[in-house]
């Protein structure tokens, strides 16, 4: 299912006009991050694109639904979203419950429900931690959660607010195994991150916004390889992409099977 | 995206720069004297008078007008109705509705005590349009409030904004979970708990944080606190507030009085 | 004599059976930079509110062993008296919003109103502490309406301002984009060098070799290891204990494989790994 922003502003009621003009389109299957400084306009894009927010001009079509006629809850069966506080959705009294939750709102069978709870939890290793109350698991967990729940309603696109903030290394690992699953599925992955590494690792498209405008759109290796652009948005590139470039590599190196590959 | 999350809006008048003790005295005064007084007008004189010029004064009326009309006209109107048909008082029937009569005596009736809640609401209102809360809160603790007690008086005046925000992004949150919020009633009551759940389960998780980031920054501190803004009290704000108070003790004294 | 000087820390919250801390001995100088690392779960968060004195005088539980700062013992102090000198920022930067002020100016004076700083001087310290963390151009907005990362540098602002000897970081750039984490480092770099001893919880950690004097790694409540961080964060027992690395340095290991590094010692930063990739 494919994504169409045409001429695309947003207007705060304070008056910020936090989208100034952004036209996109995102092809069905498509892995990609968006990234920025903070206020550029990352979470106020995304959050078009399932109905939360409607343009002040401009339109986004989510296949053949224009955002604009449709409610929330029904564009919700095409987009999942899944917040950056996993304290502002979670109220279950175990974590299966809330997993079951989104499914259960989309009107699935019991059958497909089942099973897209079980996938779910073991995309995100929950398994062993089905029983407990989601608010008995330390805030990194939480926010696994958070996530199983949204992957649970197997949408043809899903959306990652900063899914890496406050994880260690394993979880992160887990989440880039998530998106990596998600990808295998044919599922259009949209993650907005500040951890640069992690996006160079993990997309393939990157989209780089600044005051509310794109900066830069394209194969992340043409864009994270930009230093000085990029740095218009407080962004760095990722840390190999950087020795390459230190090392006088002719190609712009993303991760380390590429940086391994042209160092041989 | 919230600018403010409080009722109160900076301008530069005569009302902004009363003390907020005075300004709290007026406000109680207000209210008081509108519930005390005997006199049946009173109410509506002290609206029309007082509290409608105030807001005027105050530079705040455009905002006062739209928080008051928002906030009491639904309550204010439902009370009106309530007293007007089951108060069982008067003999002049204006007119019958079913079994029940509607008399003068009880339209009286209902009008003042709708315009008494009217009154209490918006001259709250104006107060807290016109009151910086940490003055306010500089100024009770600079008098020997306990600074607990003075915290939790102005969180608590601006906790309201805060919970509406919460909410908020909990609802958008829900929404792109597939919850519908929006179409039938029987819907939107089988979408409560997962609209108050995490509103209750995260605040306990958020009374705790900030409970230790206040700590931290000294709240519990032995030390006499001081106060960022400097807060004028002139003298004659003190006789202000002292004919408020006698005019609050004239109004009881009235009502008691035997007529 | 040690600045902070912890001696056989073990803590446990009330109604667990696990102590979050076990049996931790740790020294730091006075002005040190003091950065932590370790999975979740580790006991990083823990450590530092014991630094801050909210284990045990906050969230009771049972402390044994002696936490020391500045000359004082926690057990013997008061919460209100340990804050005096030891600050703590954490991660979520909505949570620590007083929730009683209107400008971001007046937020970061808060603290220095509960203490009693006369007002010139407080003016002066708000201002002095805002440009060092860059917001000077946030002083009129709400806190409330600022972005996750804004909000984190009022955070950090609000208990820099109340300038203590001993400054407890929690994941404290976590909302922040990569430059204006780096800007924020830098300060508490500097403040560090200007004689303020700094402990700081980070999963980024080709930051933590860039800034940081030491790294203590914690692993199961444990000091797993500590020293200096270009020997620390490239040890081997960090690896086999699933902490995270920095690109340049599992590059690097691979690269010894593969015989393309040739040098013993694994690079952490940048710098080192350029040095050593050169041929």
């Amino acid at each position: 299912m494919n994504i169409e922003i045409k001429d695309l502003r947003y207007t705060y009621p304070t008056g910020l006009e936090a989208i100034s003009g952004i036209s996109l389109s995102i092809k069905a299957g498509e892995q990609v991050a968006i990234v920025g400084q903070n206020g550029a306009g990352k979470t106020t894009l995304v959050r078009h694109f399932n109905g939360l927010l409607q343009p002040t001009a401009g339109s986004v079509m989510i296949g053949d639904w224009e955002t604009k006629k449709q409610s929330v809850a029904k564009l919700a069966s095409r987009v999942g979203y899944v917040f950056q506080n996993p304290d502002e959705q979670l109220f279950s009294k175990d974590v299966i419950t809330e997993i079951t939750f989104g499914p259960k709102n989309l009107g699935y069978s019991k059958e497909k429900i089942d099973s897209l709870v079980g996938r779910a939890l073991a995309f995100t290793e929950l398994g062993d931690r089905a029983e407990l109350n989601p608010y008995d698991l330390p805030p990194a967990w939480r926010k696994m959660v958070a996530l199983a729940s949204i992957i649970a309603m197997d949408t043809p696109i899903i959306i990652f607010d900063e899914p890496t903030t406050g994880q260690d290394s394993s979880n992160i690992n887990r989440i880039a195994n998530v998106i990596a699953k998600l990808r295998q599925e044919g599922k259009t992955v949209i993650t907005i991150t500040h951890d640069i590494d992690f996006c160079a690792e993990n997309f393939e498209r990157v989209i780089a916004l600044s005051k509310g405008k794109v900066l830069l759109d394209g194969p992340a290796r043409d864009v994270l390889g930009q230093e000085k652009v990029l740095a218009q948005t407080y962004v760095d590139p990722p840390q190999l992409t950087r020795l390459g470039k230190k090392l006088g590599l002719k190609e712009t190196v993303r991760n380390q099977e590429e940086f391994l590959k042209a160092m041989k | 995206m919230r600018e403010r999350l409080s009722f109160y809006i900076k301008r530069d008048s005569v009302l902004h720069r009363l003390n907020p003790l005075t300004k709290l005295t007026l406000t109680m005064a207000l209210i008081l004297i509108a519930f005390l007084s005997p006199w049946y007008w009173t109410p509506h004189f002290i609206l029309l008078a007082a509290v409608l010029p105030l807001s005027f004064a105050g530079r705040v009326f455009p905002e006062f007008i739209k928080t008051a009309l928002r906030l009491i006209l639904p309550a204010a109107t439902f009370l009106f109705l309530m007293q007007a048909i089951f108060q069982p008082v008067g003999e002049t029937v204006i007119f019958k509705f079913y079994f029940l009569d509607v008399t003068r005596e009880s339209l009286m009736f209902a009008f003042r005590n709708a315009t008494r809640i009217f009154v209490m609401v918006s001259s709250f209102t104006l107060f807290l349009l016109t009151t910086h809360p940490s003055e306010l809160m500089s100024d009770l603790s600079r008098r020997g409030l306990p600074g607990q007690f003075a915290y939790v008086i102005i969180s608590t005046l601006q906790i309201l904004p805060q919970i509406q925000a919460k909410a908020q992004t909990i609802i958008a949150a829900q929404r792109s979970r597939g919850l519908d919020t929006e179409s039938t009633f029987f819907k939107r009551a089988g979408a409560i708990v997962p609209l108050v759940g995490p509103l209750v389960f995260g605040s306990f998780i958020e009374v705790e944080e900030r409970a230790i980031a206040i700590e931290a920054r000294g709240f519990t501190s032995k030390n006499l606190k001081t106060s960022l803004q400097e807060i004028a009290d002139p003298s004659f704000e003190r006789t202000v507030r002292w004919v408020l108070i006698l005019l609050i003790i004239i109004s009881a004294l009235l009502n008691l009085w035997p007529s | 004599m040690a600045f902070v000087n912890l001696k056989n820390v073990t803590y446990k919250y009330p109604l667990t059976d696990k102590p979050a801390l076990q049996n931790i001995n740790l020294q730091i100088k006075e002005g040190e930079f003091v950065a932590i690392v370790g999975p979740n779960g580790a006991g990083k968060s823990t450590l530092c509110y014991t630094l801050a004195g909210f284990a045990p005088h906050f969230f009771k539980g049972e402390l044994s062993g002696t936490v020391e700062v500045a000359g004082k013992i926690s057990n013997q102090s008061t919460l209100d008296e340990w804050v005096l000198n030891v600050g703590l920022a954490f991660q979520n930067p909505f949570n620590q919003i007083s929730g009683a002020k209107y400008t971001v100016f007046e937020e970061i004076a808060f603290g220095l109103e509960n203490i009693g700083i006369p007002r010139d001087e407080m003016k002066k310290r708000v201002e002095d502490a805002m440009t060092l963390t860059g917001i000077t151009d946030l002083a009129d907005r709400s806190p409330y309406s600022l972005s996750g990362g804004q909000q984190q540098r009022v955070a950090l602002t609000s208990i820099l301002v109340m300038r203590p000897k001993l400054l407890v970081l929690d994941e404290p750039t976590s909302q922040m984009d990569p430059i204006g984490t780096r800007e924020v480092f830098g300060t508490i770099r500097k403040m560090a060098e200007e004689g303020m001893t700094v402990v700081l919880v980070e999963h980024k950690v080709e930051w933590i070799a860039e800034f940081a004097d030491r790294v203590i790694a914690m692993h199961n409540g444990q000091v797993l290891l500590e020293g200096n961080p270009s020997e620390v964060l490239t040890s081997n027992v960090l690896i086999k204990n699933g902490f995270g690395l920095s690109r340049y340095t599992s590059a690097a290991r691979e690269a010894k494989k593969l015989g393309i590094w040739k040098k013993e010692k694994l690079p952490v930063t940048l710098d080192e790994a350029v040095e050593g990739f050169k041929k």
